[in-house]
């Protein structure tokens, strides 16, 4: 079609615009000076992460993009994602980043500062939290029936949970469910 | 003999007793004294460490620091429990400052993380301190080539600098029961275990297109080390035939069991009724 006088529509953009005045320059150094985010700003977008999650074409922020907000200081919307927290933690995105950012380490290190800042946490994983500080454990023996015919104990030798329960109190778990 | 402390965890004691068996009963045939560790619970799966990573840090950190006071390495069944022992292992070496903070918190109990000891997979103990040879000895029933893929788990994999797991470690151990491995293209993919409590129908996607890439290549079994990869493929299979009428077939053996069978121990030795999808056909594999 040649150029004509035609009113140009909005630019088609495939994201939506960023609120400038809503960034938080201080998120990428807390990020950054959590456990392995050392390499976080040596990222240079080349998207290898994203082409090794199995699962970012579900994802509306895909790997390279988080880690762009991050570097761009969207806080609110990172620690707000859902995607943070559906991260298989399968390491296929770290394992395969040129540039040694430690990206599904990254990821654990969001979920965490979400945690503490009050945004919201899957309740399937606060009931996980619950069940730790509670019983100790995510899994307790049941049919112990089964493990009888097999010749084994039938409570699992050695177990003890009070400590665990003990020490997760003290800590942020305890802080997210309470205790008993 | 090597000595081991043996981890549990939770899942494969509750979960999987015919997993923890076989394995003792393999370990057992090749001399591996495994010692149940006493006063430890659970790891906490990375769940804990998603939102509680100071917890999960002190909880394994105090594993590790009991398994150090004999000092025998730490032998595990479960990925679940190897990522994360090997995980806050990995993390503490590198961080002096986080040691000495989870070190104050263990003081109490008397304990302390020194980094001693290793932590290490079933599998890959058996792997190098048996040796193939050793093993190949004690196969007297082996398959006759039955196709088996391996599912070997993320956290059994990755990250590869904290797990120093090799993948041809698997194969050998397969090979060695007379099986023969499937290729597949999707061998290093996650099973979805992690996300199915907060996104059931992604874990199910997940556990589908493993199933498919394994059917795909002609696969007739499958292996895992892992009682959550375990889930996700042998139980979810139940569940797809329910809600989706897919069938796929596709018997899920834990690795002891495998190597356990070739080993002439029996059907119930193994705990293979307690496989999901029913798993005797491989029994018709072994040559007498």
């Amino acid at each position: 079609m040649a150029e004509t006088d035609e009113k140009a529509s909005p630019p088609v953009t495939l994201v939506d615009p960023i609120d400038m005045s809503k960034l938080d320059p201080s998120f990428r150094d807390d990020v950054k000076s959590m456990p392995n985010g050392e390499e976080l700003t040596a990222c240079f977008a080349c998207s290898t992460c994203t082409a090794a999650c199995p699962i970012a074409n579900q994802w509306d922020f895909k790997p390279h993009q988080l880690i762009r907000m991050i570097l761009l200081g969207m806080r609110e919307e990172v620690l707000s994602s859902r995607e943070i927290w559906e991260c298989l933690t399968c390491f296929e995105c770290q394992e395969r980043c040129p540039q040694n950012v430690r990206v599904t380490d990254i990821f654990f290190d969001c979920k965490n500062l979400a945690a503490e800042e009050g945004y919201e946490v899957p309740e399937n994983v606060l009931v996980l939290g619950k069940e730790l500080v509670d019983k100790g454990q995510l899994y307790v023996v049941t049919a112990d029936w089964e493990r009888e015919d097999l010749d084994l104990e039938p409570e699992v030798p050695g177990l003890s949970v009070e400590e665990v329960e003990k020490i997760l109190k003290k800590t942020r778990t305890g802080r997210l469910v309470g205790g008993e | 003999m090597p000595t081991y402390n043996l981890y549990m965890g939770c899942s494969v004691p509750a979960n999987y007793p015919n997993y923890e068996a076989a394995m003792l009963r393999v370990a057992k045939a090749f001399d591996m004294e495994l010692e149940y560790m006493e006063d430890v619970a659970c790891c906490g799966s990375p769940n804990l460490r998603a939102f509680d990573y100071f917890g999960w840090l002190v909880v394994n950190a105090r594993t590790i620091a009991i398994g150090e006071k004999n000092g025998n390495d730490i032998v595990t069944p479960c990925n679940g429990c190897f990522g994360s022992l090997k995980d806050v292992l990995y993390h503490l070496k590198h961080d002096d400052e986080m040691r000495k903070e989870v070190n104050d918190e263990l003081k109490e109990e008397g304990l302390e993380l020194k980094g001693t000891i290793k932590v290490r997979h079933f599998v890959e103990a058996l792997y190098t301190d048996i040796g193939i040879d050793a093993i190949r000895a004690k196969v007297t029933n082996p398959l006759d080539g039955a196709e088996i893929a391996i599912h070997y788990g993320c956290h059994l994999l990755r990250p590869e600098d904290v797990t120093e797991f090799n993948p041809e470690v698997l194969k050998e151990l397969i090979r060695v029961t007379g099986a023969k491995v499937t290729e597949y293209p999707l061998w290093k993919q996650c099973c979805g275990a992690t996300v199915l409590p907060v996104n059931e129908p992604l874990a199910i996607r997940l556990a589908r297109d493993k199933l498919n890439s394994i059917k795909t290549a002609g696969a007739e079994f499958i292996t895992v080390v892992c009682p959550a990869c375990g889930n996700q493929l042998d139980l979810q299979q139940l569940g797809m035939k329910e809600s989706y009428g897919e069938e796929y077939d596709l018997p899920v053996l834990l690795y002891p069991q495998i190597l356990g069978l070739a080993m002439g121990m029996s059907e119930d030795e193994v705990g293979l009724n307690m496989n999901r999808v029913p798993a005797q056909g491989i029994l018709e594999h072994l040559v007498e």
